[in-house]
């Protein structure tokens, strides 16, 4: 397996954390509408999305225990919350319908310009994941522009929502693509072609048809959201409830064998 | 009881009551399979009706083509006069008529005995009896 020099491993480990954790834990928080979506087909869809994004977590996952020798379920399960790399956007909780959708939607653009980007990485096996994650992530994207439209087109209490929701995770939006703080190695080693001030940009392009097409608009961006250490790190109750929810069954009995 | 924001979950079109209406999902299994009936989905729109398509009928990889259709734009046909009128339409079947009764009333009437079809020379008695 040809890989990136050892010397960037931990830069490596860090871009594989935070895909893993992102995706995880929106994995996490989507699968809670098990059950309750608006109705029988979408908690379907949903579900089956949400379990799509556990199981890129899962691959993520197992590249960095790879790389670093432990055990995916270790990393996935035993750390503290406070350790988890997930980016500030995906720290809100699903909220209502509009909340989720927009969470999903700005997540899932931005996810789409890295995942581009990442195509091209040298580390190989980063490199072929990314491109089967990219063919199940063009299906979600357009599971959730059909929303947006949707709640965006009807006015009243939908739209109202949907802004809602935009104007409480909008300006947390960028952190999705917020350089982390190892950038400069993994643009120095080709792991990461891009850096994150160009995906931002690239984003926010991929953003405007939409955001014309519906005059919705995008809230400016945070502060936190954009410095490389608060982007990831910081999180709040929301995902604390969450974080105690995944991680219940296995904290019961660490050692026990599945 | 369904909550008052959910659309209603009972059967039957259900366009206008929360715009959702139902879309027959059609699934071919493996190349060169015909199109099956796989069963229904209840969206929005077309757009929607595909990606639950997908995700009821292809999430396991158990279809390589999927076909969606709003049921309102299939034509049905369940008139029994056009399709089991009340007359005899045996004679269109494969088979053709029934000979069997006809051809016993004829030997009868002729006092011939039954011909071995096709064998051209009088037909010999079988030991297990007549099958036709």
């Amino acid at each position: 397996m040809s890989g990136p020099a050892p010397a960037h491993g931990a830069a490596t480990a860090s871009l594989l954390l935070a895909l893993a954790d992102d995706d995880f834990v929106l994995g996490f928080a989507d699968s809670e509408w098990t059950g309750i979506a608006p109705h029988l087909e979408e908690d379907v869809a949903m579900s089956s999305m949400a379990q799509d994004e556990l199981g890129h977590a899962s691959a993520y996952y197992g590249l960095l225990a790879k790389l670093t020798g432990r055990d995916p379920d270790e990393i996935a399960y035993d750390r503290p919350a406070a350790a988890f790399r997930h980016c500030r956007l995906v720290d809100h909780g699903r909220g209502d319908w509009a909340r989720t959708m927009a969470r999903r939607w700005l997540y899932d653009t931005a996810n789409a310009v890295r995942l581009e980007a990442l195509a091209q990485s040298t580390d190989r096996s980063l490199a072929e994941l990314v491109v089967k994650v990219r063919r199940e992530e063009s299906y979600h994207l357009a599971h959730d522009e059909a929303w947006i439209e949707r709640l965006a087109n009807h006015p009243g209490e939908p739209r109202r929502r949907l802004i809602e929701a935009l104007d409480l995770v909008g300006p947390d939006a960028p952190s999705v693509l917020a350089p982390l703080a190892d950038e400069p190695a993994l643009l120095a080693s080709g792991v990461q072609p891009v850096g994150g001030s160009e995906l931002q940009a690239l984003w926010l392009e991929r953003l405007e048809p939409v955001l014309v097409r519906t005059g919705l608009r995008l809230p400016a961006p945070a502060a936190a959201a954009l410095d490389p250490v608060t982007a990831r790190s910081g999180h709040g109750s929301d995902f604390e409830a969450l974080w105690t929810e995944f991680t219940f069954v296995r904290r019961l009995d660490p050692v026990a064998t599945w | 009881m369904l909550p008052p924001d959910r659309p209603d979950a009972g059967p039957g079109p259900r366009a206008g009551q929360g715009g959702l209406e139902p879309f027959e999902v059609f699934r071919q299994e493996r190349e060169g399979d015909p199109m099956r009936h796989g069963g229904s989905v209840i969206a929005p729109d077309p757009t929607l009706a595909s990606h639950y398509a997908r995700e009821l009928y292809a999430r396991r990889g158990e279809s390589l083509r999927l076909w969606v259709v709003r049921r309102a734009d299939i034509v049905e046909l369940d008139d029994p006069d056009l399709l089991n009128p009340p007359l005899d339409r045996s004679y269109k079947k494969p088979g053709g008529f029934v000979m069997r009764d006809k051809l016993a009333q004829a030997r009868a009437r002729t006092g011939q005995p039954k011909r071995v079809a096709g064998s051209g020379g009088p037909a010999k008695p079988r030991p297990d009896g007549d099958p036709t």
